[in-house]
């Protein structure tokens, strides 16, 4: 049977497993007695690119088939800091699940910097290593090179985050509606885009600062970040038309 | 001498039943699917036939007891000895309708399904089918009771010798000596009318049994289902998820069905009974009005049977093209009916007046049918309006949902008052008011006169509901569900319009046996006339006859019972509102509405409850459940649901049967007329409100599930998953069975009315 290294990332964990993705995924969302029910969000991560970084002979010597031949779903290999250890070109797909264990995989793709908006607001939910939802006049890329590239006081070494949406509010965070925008305390939400859009200094605003642990996935805009610097790794989101199309069960889910 | 063309009643109640036998055929011969589906659809079926026993079993012992107690009151004289056989009769069709109903249904389930693998048209034309033999044997069953009564009646109990030397048989006299020709129809018309006691009480234990099992199952499978234990709608590790499949079924099959076929039945003798009493007629023209709703409703049946074969759609329709096609059925039904009318007043069977009543009827049916689609569907404002409000949170999900139920009210009320005031006027009631009365019943045999298809429409929606169930748990392909998805949809909407149609046809069946009871009233006077040795029967200040007028005071009048009207029983019980008695019953009555719908939303928390420690109780207890490995006992819930629904029915059941009876013997006539319009007025307008904030807060919760708004879990989600909890009894339980509620009120009134007039206190 293969083995798979994942990189999990509510909480950080790199976790080797004889599952392959989906299986994965159900494990961690339902458990082995299907008696769980969490989401998670999970990276696919290639093996060969890591071997120097963990203890692989560990591993292998762990992560072996039960004694009824079922294969093993979980060793965990790292739960600190594995996000920032782990380069960039080592992660391969991302995967999603609810919390009934149905899992989406989005495809890594290149950030392509000329699609961004100008002038347009936008909104964070930073996912790893910290987890403020934020909000930005910066898009994606820029947005990602300022918490990484020590200009500022606070730094990261990496980051991985979601783009949300914000409707109307992207433009018009006073007057813009809100509807369809499932964010509590929406009035907050105005005040902090509105401050972004009057001081000029400002480039960030946290508007809450504890991730709940769950994202409402039909609140998703361009889709999901990592990276540091200049180095950015983009996971485009489908529309909910194509997600229909491309994965029944999780459009369904959500 | 009846007309030759009487015998189109009866043949036409067997063509439907051949029709429904041909529709039953052609599902069975359909390929039920995968292993997988067939043995999902077995475990439904099992549970819902399951249920219908359970039901019935103990249907039949209430059945019993007010049997002998009928035969009682028959032998003490205040009652028509027909009534414990008729009453019988009319439980005994109601039942199997809705035994035929809920097979039909269960079996077309993964049919369906199937069908809709090949194209969303085939899963149409099999789930309407075989809603259809719901449809045709409710039509065809009632129409048929009531052929059959007339022909034994007319043809064996009432003969020339009958009704000149009396009938007695083990001590009951069934004629009286010198019954003339134009009695002999009242009495015929009355006596037939009391089985529709009987098709009331069985509608009504199928309507508050079902509507508690069916909220018990879908309550127990959406809490500790999909909440506590995080799965899937309709997925098969779900204990009470088969129960929940049933309940649909025995709601909203069986259930409706018993409901109209009680309108159906109802609305036809009301009519018949008041066209008889008609004053002034000639015993052919008597006979004619008699004959006439009968002769409506059947051609109605043959013309439903036309709209099913109109409802076609090409295979690459869509699901707007298919609502078209359901449409253009009814709808094509229901203009067919106008022509067939007309033809019918140009041959003299009914007045153009009459025809103008029934336009009423049926314009109002649809109406109401449409404006229950705009208030609920999540197309339009109102229910897009209880999404928004969703976004602030449960407590004003449930204001909004609340006042859009509140406000959907004026649409049907208005109707109803519209319909009522046009057919009294277009029959002639300004100037005769018996005659307007008589428009009154004939605007409710229009409107349901195309029954047979409107309940074909009604009862796709469990059959569509289910084929998506079936199809959820047996893994179809994605554009499988789809399909389903969108037939469960068109479903959806047929329900709610139905919904709509089945109070609006119920206020005025209501309405028309509330003039009967009037004609009941008389009947019974002139029987306890008979019997006095004064010769004459006094209420109030009038004195009314039979054959010697008696001498009279000064402040009274001396009426002949045979030709009085209306008008003179109302001036002598004093049926005016300045009657204490009368508004007392006013009051009385719509208390009983409210006190009815409480009783059945507590009745379903309580089995709700059971459910739901069941339901945790396999979770915990079964292993494997959750990794689909341990079989859930799927028999075990609903046969927990069933006993829930027989235990708690059994309360608010026998309150809609007693109080009338006690406010008759206590309060009289004054009490009975004023607990009937209370119980009306409230009743339908309660009934109104909760169908529509029920079904508005439903799809407000869909269409925040479609995406808006956050989509699934989204904190205005969870507000509106609030609001649907809670509409949840209110569209499915207590508002449907208000329905029967004012109806089966008006029924035994009807029937207990001989003891009403001899031995009420006040």
């Amino acid at each position: 049977m293969s083995k798979y290294v994942y990189l999990t990332c509510t909480p950080e964990a790199l976790v080797a497993s004889m599952l392959p993705p989906e299986g994965f995924g159900m494990y961690l969302s339902t458990g082995t007695k299907k008696r769980n029910k969490a989401q998670t969000i999970f990276f696919e991560v290639d093996l060969p690119q890591i071997e120097k970084l963990i203890d692989v002979e560990s591993m292998n010597r762990r992560c072996v088939a039960k004694e009824d031949g079922s294969p093993k779903s979980s060793v965990y290999l790292s739960v600190y800091r594995v996000l920032e250890m782990i380069p960039l070109s080592a992660l391969k797909n991302l995967y999603l699940t609810t919390d009934h264990g149905c899992v989406l995989e989005l495809k890594k793709a290149v950030y392509d910097k000329s699609r961004e908006k100008a002038g347009a607001l936008h909104l964070y939910q930073e996912l790893a290593p910290v987890t403020p939802h934020v909000a930005s006049d910066l898009p994606p890329s820029a947005f990602l090179k300022r918490l990484t590239d020590g200009s500022q006081p606070i730094t990261l070494p990496k980051l991985f985050f979601v783009e949300l949406k914000l409707g109307e509010l992207a433009t018009n965070p006073l007057y813009g509606s809100a509807e369809h925008l499932p964010y509590p305390n929406i009035g907050h939400l105005r005040d902090c885009l509105e401050i972004l859009r009057g001081e000029y200094e400002k480039h960030m605003k946290t508007v809450q600062r504890i991730f709940s642990g769950e994202l409402l996935y039909r609140t998703i805009d361009t889709g999901f970040y990592v990276g540091a610097k200049d180095e950015i790794v983009h996971y485009p989101y489908p529309s909910m038309k194509d997600l229909e199309d491309m994965n029944y069960e999780f459009f369904r889910a959500i | 001498m009846i007309s030759s063309i009487f015998w189109i009643v009866p043949v036409s109640a067997l063509i439907a039943l051949l029709f429904a036998w041909i529709f039953y055929r052609s599902m069975k011969v359909k390929e039920e699917g995968t292993e997988r589906m067939k043995e999902i659809a077995a475990y439904v079926r099992e549970g819902a036939m399951a249920y219908l026993r359970r039901q019935y079993s103990v249907v039949i012992k209430v059945f019993l007891i007010l049997v002998v107690l009928l035969t009682i009151l028959a032998y003490l004289g205040v009652q028509n000895p027909f009534v414990p056989i008729a009453f019988l009769t009319g439980g005994f069709f109601s039942g199997l309708c809705g035994y035929l109903g809920m097979r039909t249904a269960t079996y077309a389930s993964n049919r369906t399904a199937w069908a809709a693998s090949k194209s969303l048209n085939s899963g149409l034309k099999v789930a309407l089918r075989s809603g259809a033999v719901m449809g045709l044997v409710v039509v065809g069953f009632g129409l048929l009771d009531v052929a059959l009564w007339f022909l034994l009646l007319n043809g064996l109990i009432f003969t020339p010798e009958h009704m000149e030397a009396g009938l007695k048989f083990l001590g009951l006299t069934f004629v009286h000596p010198g019954t003339t020709e134009h009695q002999k129809f009242i009495e015929i018309t009355a006596t037939m009318l009391t089985f529709g006691m009987g098709a009331s009480t069985q509608a009504l234990f199928a309507r508050v049994g079902g509507g508690i099992f069916t909220k018990a199952a879908d309550v127990g499978a959406d809490l500790v289902g999909k909440v506590e234990a995080g799965i899937p709608e309709d997925d098969p590790r779900n204990p009470a998820t088969i129960a929940d499949n049933v309940g649909d079924n025995v709601g909203d099959v069986a259930g409706m069905g018993a409901d109209l076929y009680e309108s159906y039945a109802g609305s036809i003798l009301a009519t018949a009974a008041l066209g008889a009493a008609l004053p002034g007629l000639t015993t052919d023209m008597q006979i004619k009005s008699i004959l006439a709703p009968m002769i409506v409703s059947a051609v109605g049946i043959l013309l439903s049977i036309v709209g099913v074969y109109m409802v076609r759609a090409k295979e690459s329709a869509t699901a707007k093209n298919l609502l078209n096609a359901l449409l253009l059925g009814t709808g094509g039904s229901s203009v067919l009916i106008l022509v067939a009318l007309a033809l019918l007043a140009m041959a003299g069977w009914i007045t153009w007046g009459v025809f103008g009543s029934v336009v009423a009827g049926l314009a109002a049916g649809v109406i109401i049918g449409q404006s229950t689609e705009y208030f609920t569907s999540d197309g339009y404002k109102p229910t897009k309006g209880i999404a928004k409000q969703a976004q602030q949170g449960p407590a004003t999900v449930i204001i909004e949902g609340m006042a859009v139920g509140m406000l959907s009210t004026w649409v049907p009320v208005v109707t109803i008052v519209v319909g009522i005031v046009a057919a009294f006027g277009f029959a002639g009631g300004f100037t005769d008011f018996a005659k307007g009365v008589y428009g009154i019943g004939f605007a409710a045999v229009g409107m349901l006169s195309t029954l047979g298809i409107t309940l074909a429409t009604d009862a796709f929606g469990p059959i569509a509901d289910n084929a998506g169930g079936n199809a959820e748990m047996s893994e179809l392909p994605k554009e499988v569900r789809e399909r389903t998805d969108a037939l469960d949809a068109l479903g959806n909407t047929t329900a709610a319009t139905g919904k709509g149609f089945a109070i609006g046809s119920a206020a005025l069946t209501a309405l028309a046996l509330m003039a009967a009871y009037m004609e009941e009233v008389k009947l019974w006077i002139g029987r306890l006339i008979d019997k006095s040795p004064e010769g004459f029967k006094q209420i109030g200040d009038t004195l009314f006859y039979n054959k010697v007028m008696p001498s009279v005071q000064e402040g009274q009048v001396a009426v002949n019972v045979t030709t009085a009207t209306v008008k003179d029983f109302a001036a002598a019980y004093d049926l005016s509102l300045f009657n204490p008695i009368l508004l007392g019953g006013v009051f009385v009555g719509a208390m009983m509405a409210f006190a009815f719908c409480a009783m059945s939303m507590k009745a379903v928390g309580r089995a709700a409850g059971r459910m739901v420690e069941e339901v945790r109780r396999q979770f915990r207890e079964i292993p494997g459940i959750m990794e689909g490995k341990g079989k859930p006992d799927y028999a075990r819930c609903v046969a927990i649901s069933t006993a829930g629904a027989q235990r708690e029915m059994m309360v608010p059941s026998l309150m809609a049967i007693i109080v009338p009876l006690v406010i008759g013997i206590i309060f009289g006539v004054p009490g009975v007329v004023g607990l009937l319009a209370g119980g009306m007025t409230a009743g339908f307008t309660l009934a109104s409100m909760l169908n529509n904030a029920g079904g508005a807060w439903d799809n407000a919760k869909k269409f925040i599930e479609k995406g808006n708004y956050g989509g699934k879990k989204s904190e205005p989600h969870k507000a509106a998953v609030v609001g649907d909890t809670v509409g949840d009894p209110f569209k499915d339980t207590s508002g449907p069975s208000l329905n029967i509620l004012i109806k089966l009120m008006s029924m035994v009134s009807v029937v207990m009315a001989g003891l009403t007039v001899a031995l009420s206190i006040f």
